[in-house]
């Protein structure tokens, strides 16, 4: 101990903790992919070698959930950076009540994930949800949840919702703190607007939006808790993500073998996503 | 600024509009799914459900009576969140504060590869964390217990409190400490009385930032928590799975949960970037 010295000690408590926390269930997971865990009279596990692993190179099912959880990353993420950039730059360019407009639009971000589901289905009630009123008098009359298009579409928007603001909190602050030329050269009214935007503009909080584009991935990949209230996964898989899928597996079929199979491999994606990203802005001296 | 120095005036009116055009339709959004929610709680059942939206109507209590009498008073439950997503966003703040502390004022060998682990266990995915601990908790008596949800919190909580408060302390100058250890402070009262006191703000926001995450969080208190240590989220979940949906209830209970946390949200706005980006964008 003396030897840490005096910052080492301060460390000690967090760490270990952080240590236990982490590394425990990672060994735990590990052999449990290898067994068959049992629950019936305390836990238990039967060494199975690789026949949950086998299992998860064949399972076509699987691969279809992985194509639409990508499709699923792409679609929320993409429509959050785009919108959460536009908003970003009207209230860049609002002079007046900016605070007051920003702090109104970050609301989403409080909300549980659970209460954004529930209100969800509330307002694409069939019979009486304010959204679906409106999508009748445009004359779109389906249950919104109830087909999968739709349905897939609906938490789509929902997850939108509560994170482009987020996006748009980042890049406010990445476009307040632009150094004061490049403001000014972005202020000339010569370029047009949308020149300046991607020759000036764009560069120069380019690391910012890698932040922000990190942190909603990451946060994407494991979107779990508004599907989980609105759809399930349904209608018809039409939204079964591999979150939804692994807690499906563990939970309601308690095949954890099989889970911990699903959820080794959702953490080594997400461990490669974040390191490149933490490489792209070490490139860029922003990684602390 | 005067927009008359400039010698092409491109429409700068037509721009101003449009900019404010779309600010609204952006609040419209924005907040009418959260106005609507809580209007709602306010209607009586026949209003809540009419096929024609109501904007006028009689308001009433009646959906917050009904929440706190009879068989599924709330009261319990917003103990337990309360408990829960204290106890876990206070321990999380101490030991974040203490190892964040270390973090950035040592220099050591492969001190990214420990950044990048803490950072990693706070971005592993949820379900990943869950399965294991569901069986560690069953071995060790932690499911359906306070205690159990504090440990399955700070598995997210901890190495962001511990990587946030690394940020607030690298921004204050080692100068500072220096001058209090030579006017004949300990290393421990010059953290005390001297560098924590400056980051009372990294403080306050990390634990406000803990405490939403752990009361928002449903997927862990879905798997770990039963009748004696449910949250607020599952009771909202679980008005949902009964026979029929008391959407007027719903709306009340929506409301119970994303009230307190707006406030304490809003109320530390100004770090919220760096609280959000884990420091690695300081702006304004």
């Amino acid at each position: 101990m003396r030897k840490l010295g005096f910052h080492g000690r301060m460390m000690t408590p967090g760490m270990l903790l952080l240590a236990a926390l982490s590394f425990i269930p990672l060994f735990t997971v590990i052999a449990m992919s290898f067994s068959r865990v049992r629950l019936l009279g305390g836990v238990s596990f039967e060494w199975v070698g690789l026949e949950y692993w086998i299992r998860f190179f064949t399972d076509l099912d699987l691969g279809v959930q992985w194509l639409r959880t990508l499709a699923f990353f792409v679609l929320t993420v993409g429509l959050e950076m785009g919108l959460g950039l536009i908003f970003a730059l009207c209230l860049w360019k609002l002079a007046r009540g900016r605070n007051t407009v920003l702090s109104l639009f970050l609301l989403p971000m409080f909300v549980a994930p659970v209460i954004v589901g529930l209100l969800g289905r509330f307002l694409t009630d069939s019979t009486f949800g304010l959204y679906a009123w409106v999508f009748k008098l445009l004359g779109y009359e389906e249950d919104i949840l109830g087909s999968g298009t739709s349905a897939f579409i609906a938490v789509v928007a929902m997850d939108v919702w509560q994170w482009t603001p987020l996006i748009a909190l980042i890049t406010l602050a990445g476009l307040t703190s632009m150094p004061q030329s490049v403001r000014e050269a972005a202020a000339l009214d010569g370029a047009s607007g949308w020149q300046n935007l991607r020759h000036i503009i764009l560069p120069s909080i380019s690391s910012v939006l890698l932040v922000a584009l990190l942190i909603r991935s990451m946060d994407a990949i494991r979107y779990f808790d508004i599907i989980s209230v609105t759809t399930n996964g349904g209608p018809a898989d039409a939204t079964k993500v591999v979150p939804i899928r692994l807690y499906e597996t563990a939970f309601r079929f308690f095949d954890l073998g099989y889970a911990a199979v699903i959820g080794l491999v959702m953490l080594v994606v997400s461990i490669i996503i974040a390191r490149t990203f933490v490489r792209l802005l070490d490139k860029k001296g922003l990684a602390r | 600024m005067t927009a008359s120095t400039t010698p092409i005036d491109r429409s700068p009116l037509r721009a101003r509009v449009s900019v404010r055009v779309l600010v609204l339709v952006g609040l419209l959004w924005t907040l009418i799914p959260l106005a609507w929610m809580a209007l709602s709680s306010f209607k009586s059942d026949t209003d809540v459900t009419s096929p024609e939206p109501r904007v006028f109507f009689d308001p009433t209590l009646d959906n917050y009576a009904k929440l706190f009498s009879g068989a599924n008073n709330l009261g319990p439950y917003i103990l337990h969140s309360v408990f829960a997503a204290g106890i876990s966003s206070v321990l999380a703040v101490v030991l974040g504060a203490l190892a964040g502390y270390g973090l950035a004022g040592t220099r050591f060998r492969g001190k990214k590869h420990v950044a990048f682990w803490i950072i990693s266990t706070r971005m592993a995915p949820i379900a990943v964390v869950v399965l294991p601990l569901f069986l560690l908790f069953r071995g060790a008596g932690l499911i359906d217990s306070i205690p159990g949800l504090v440990l399955a919190y700070l598995t997210f909580n901890l190495p962001f409190a511990i990587w946030l408060m690394s940020a607030f302390f690298a921004e204050i100058p080692p100068s500072v400490e220096e001058s209090a250890l030579v006017a004949g402070c300990t290393r421990w009262q010059a953290f005390r009385h001297v560098v924590l006191p400056l980051t009372k703000a990294g403080l306050v926001t990390t634990f406000v930032l803990c405490l939403v995450f752990s009361w928002n969080d449903y997927a862990f208190a879905l798997v770990f928590s039963g009748p004696d240590s449910q949250t607020l989220p599952i009771a909202a979940d679980q008005l949902v799975t009964q026979t029929g949906i008391d959407w007027g209830q719903l709306t009340a209970i929506g409301t119970i949960v994303v009230l307190p946390m707006i406030v304490a949200g809003l109320a530390v706005r100004r770090w919220l970037v760096t609280g959000l980006t884990l420091g690695a964008v300081t702006g304004e």
